[in-house]
């Protein structure tokens, strides 16, 4: 496994990231890097900061009035945060699920998934629907929704309105895509079928998914990091973390002794 | 008496005092709508929509040229301000956080609460005494300014009421700002934000303060937005005080009219939001069936 790590092409890395909310310094200088083609998984105790981390990988964090960040982030080897970059183009390549499902209130379901391709000039409905019917399927929602794509997409239940989101998200095909806890909502079928879909996904892409369940991490994540109070404690091969951790406190929480 | 009966009658006390305050609140409305009904209804005809005022003594005569007038300086009032208040309240709702946002805010509260007499005196010295005339375009003027806080508020309040997370949501897919809040915040509250911008246009039509001695009045239909122009509600506060009986049937007549405008606008445009949502939607769910029908074909 080590071999491979070496050889394995880096996607996303970070270098001494920090993220602020006013005053309050809620990530403290993370550096870890994201080989391609494979899923990460992050965890850590509530309010930790895992989110916050994530948010400032798509430069989403920057938006909540008051909060900034510093550091490095560089996608395939470019740093998203130097002055030059535009935000905007960015997040095209970097998916994003959020902790709270957060479809488009006044779109229906159909309109919820294509909503990115339709603004960025994809106008063809037959291709448009194909796009829909195939992400749907892959954030297995498709057989629920198929005969109401035209109801809104808050008339789902909260599941069902998190698996949209992750079908919007893939609708762009973003070569990165960071989730924020996707299955915390859901049953443990479509739970079992969102993570079939990361390993799916991983064929091609990056993929980071913030995560409480140890099992999750421990069953999908090729890496796991381990954050507590906004700092780095451990980052690894999940076996390693999760069998054998270098950290006293890794080993506490995963073995459900703090956290 | 035991406790929970007590606390039953508490409860039937409490819900008897909501209803009756629902009952005094619903009491103007329909005592103002009787009253008009009863005393304007009766002595509207048809010359009423047709004609313009007889002269004095001679019988029949309407009021086409107020109808006219009330609707084309609202129009301009509207034209001033609907786009720059929704401008403002975008602008209010969406990065109203710094200073410039803070003083915008303020100004447009003074605005709110400055008195219709005072807009009027302040647009005659503006566009009428320069002009050296009354004019339809300074009563629109003056309308214009009584519409603007209230479009530019209710934009704000309703855009506001959108959570941060469905911007974060649009962002996070790469959509420039500006995109985020014309297709997905306002697209998705349109209706609402059309309620408002009714609900300050219909405030103008019923002004008369503010028209006073901006468009003054008019005897005759007029369509120059450089001359002085009827409106309703200058031509009852004409009409009401005079002693010709005639007139103040005439006057009756007006504030049916004039009330029917402004619960008009409501309704149709609240009217024509729904529909046109109707229609879209029912043509797109025929679309993808079909779609849906052709595939499965293949
Ligand atoms: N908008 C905000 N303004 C100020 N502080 C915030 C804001 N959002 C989060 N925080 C703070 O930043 C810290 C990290 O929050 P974050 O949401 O990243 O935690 P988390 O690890 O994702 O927790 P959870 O597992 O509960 O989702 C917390 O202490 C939180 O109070
Ligand atoms: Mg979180």
């Amino acid at each position: 496994m080590n071999e491979k790590q070496t050889e394995q092409k880096v996607t996303l890395a970070t270098k001494d990231l920090h993220a602020w909310f006013d005053d309050f310094h809620a990530v403290k200088g993370i550096s870890v890097e994201y080989p391609e083609k494979t899923i990460n998984a992050v965890i850590g105790p509530s309010g930790c900061g895992k989110s916050t981390y994530l948010r400032c990988l798509n430069r989403i964090h920057e938006e909540v009035p008051g909060a900034k960040a510093s550091g490095e982030v560089s996608l395939l080897g470019q740093n998203i945060y130097a002055p030059h970059v535009d935000p905007v183009e960015l997040r095209r390549n970097i998916g994003m699920v959020f902790q709270k499902p957060n479809p488009f209130p006044n779109m229906t379901i159909f309109e919820n998934v294509v909503i990115g391709l339709k603004l960025q000039g994809y106008s063809k409905k037959s291709y448009l629907l194909e796009v829909a019917e195939h992400c749907l399927k892959k954030a297995a929602l498709w057989e629920e929704v198929k005969d109401k794509l035209n109801r809104p997409g808050t008339s789902l239940s909260g599941g069902q309105q998190q698996r949209l989101c992750i079908a919007r998200a893939l609708a762009v095909n973003p070569p990165v895509l960071l989730m924020d806890e996707p299955t915390s909502a859901l049953d443990p079928i479509a739970s079992a079928k969102i993570e079939e879909l990361m390993t799916e996904l991983k064929k091609e892409f990056t993929v980071i998914v913030v995560t409480h369940n140890m099992q999750q991490a421990a069953r999908i994540a090729d890496y796991t990091s381990f954050l507590v109070l906004g700092e780095l404690i451990e980052h690894g091969l999940s076996s390693q973390i999760f069998t054998n951790p270098k950290e006293q406190k890794t080993e506490d929480y995963v073995t459900g002794r703090f956290g | 008496m035991s406790y929970l009966q007590y606390r039953k009658l508490k409860n039937i006390l409490f819900l008897g005092s909501l209803y009756m305050s629902a009952l005094i609140a619903l009491l103007p409305l329909f005592l103002i709508l009787q009253y008009l009904i009863l005393k304007g209804a009766t002595s509207l005809n048809l010359d009423f929509f047709l004609h313009d005022p007889s002269p004095v003594g001679e019988a029949g005569g309407g009021m086409r040229h107020a109808i006219v007038g009330t609707l084309y300086m609202v129009g301009i009032g509207s034209l001033i301000s609907v786009p720059i208040g929704l401008l403002c309240g975008i602008y209010l709702a969406e990065f109203g956080r710094g200073k410039t946002a803070k003083i915008l805010r303020f100004t447009i509260d003074m605005l709110t609460g400055i008195p219709s007499i005072i807009i009027g005196i302040f647009a005659y010295i503006l566009i009428v005494a320069p002009l050296q005339s009354f004019s339809a375009l300074a009563g629109g003027f003056a309308l214009s300014i009584i519409i603007l806080p209230i479009v530019t508020r209710s934009t704000e309040e309703i855009l506001k009421l959108v959570p941060t997370h469905i911007r974060e949501a649009g962002l996070a897919l790469g959509l420039p700002r500006w995109r985020v809040i014309f297709q997905i915040i306002v697209k998705g509250n349109f209706k609402s934000l059309i309620t408002g911008i009714m609900l300050a246009v219909s405030r103008a039509a019923g002004e008369t303060a503010p028209l006073l001695f901006t468009a003054f009045g008019n005897m005759y239909l007029n369509f120059q937005i450089s001359e002085p122009m009827a409106s309703l509600p200058v031509q009852i506060y004409t009409y009401a005080i005079s002693p010709f009986d005639q007139w103040q049937e005439q006057a009756w007549a007006a504030a049916f009219v004039l009330i029917t405008i402004v619960l008009g606008i409501n309704l149709v445009s609240r009217a024509l939001v729904n529909n046109k949502m109707i229609i879209g939607q029912s043509k797109r769910v025929i679309n993808h069936t079909r779609l849906i029908r052709k595939k499965k074909g293949n």
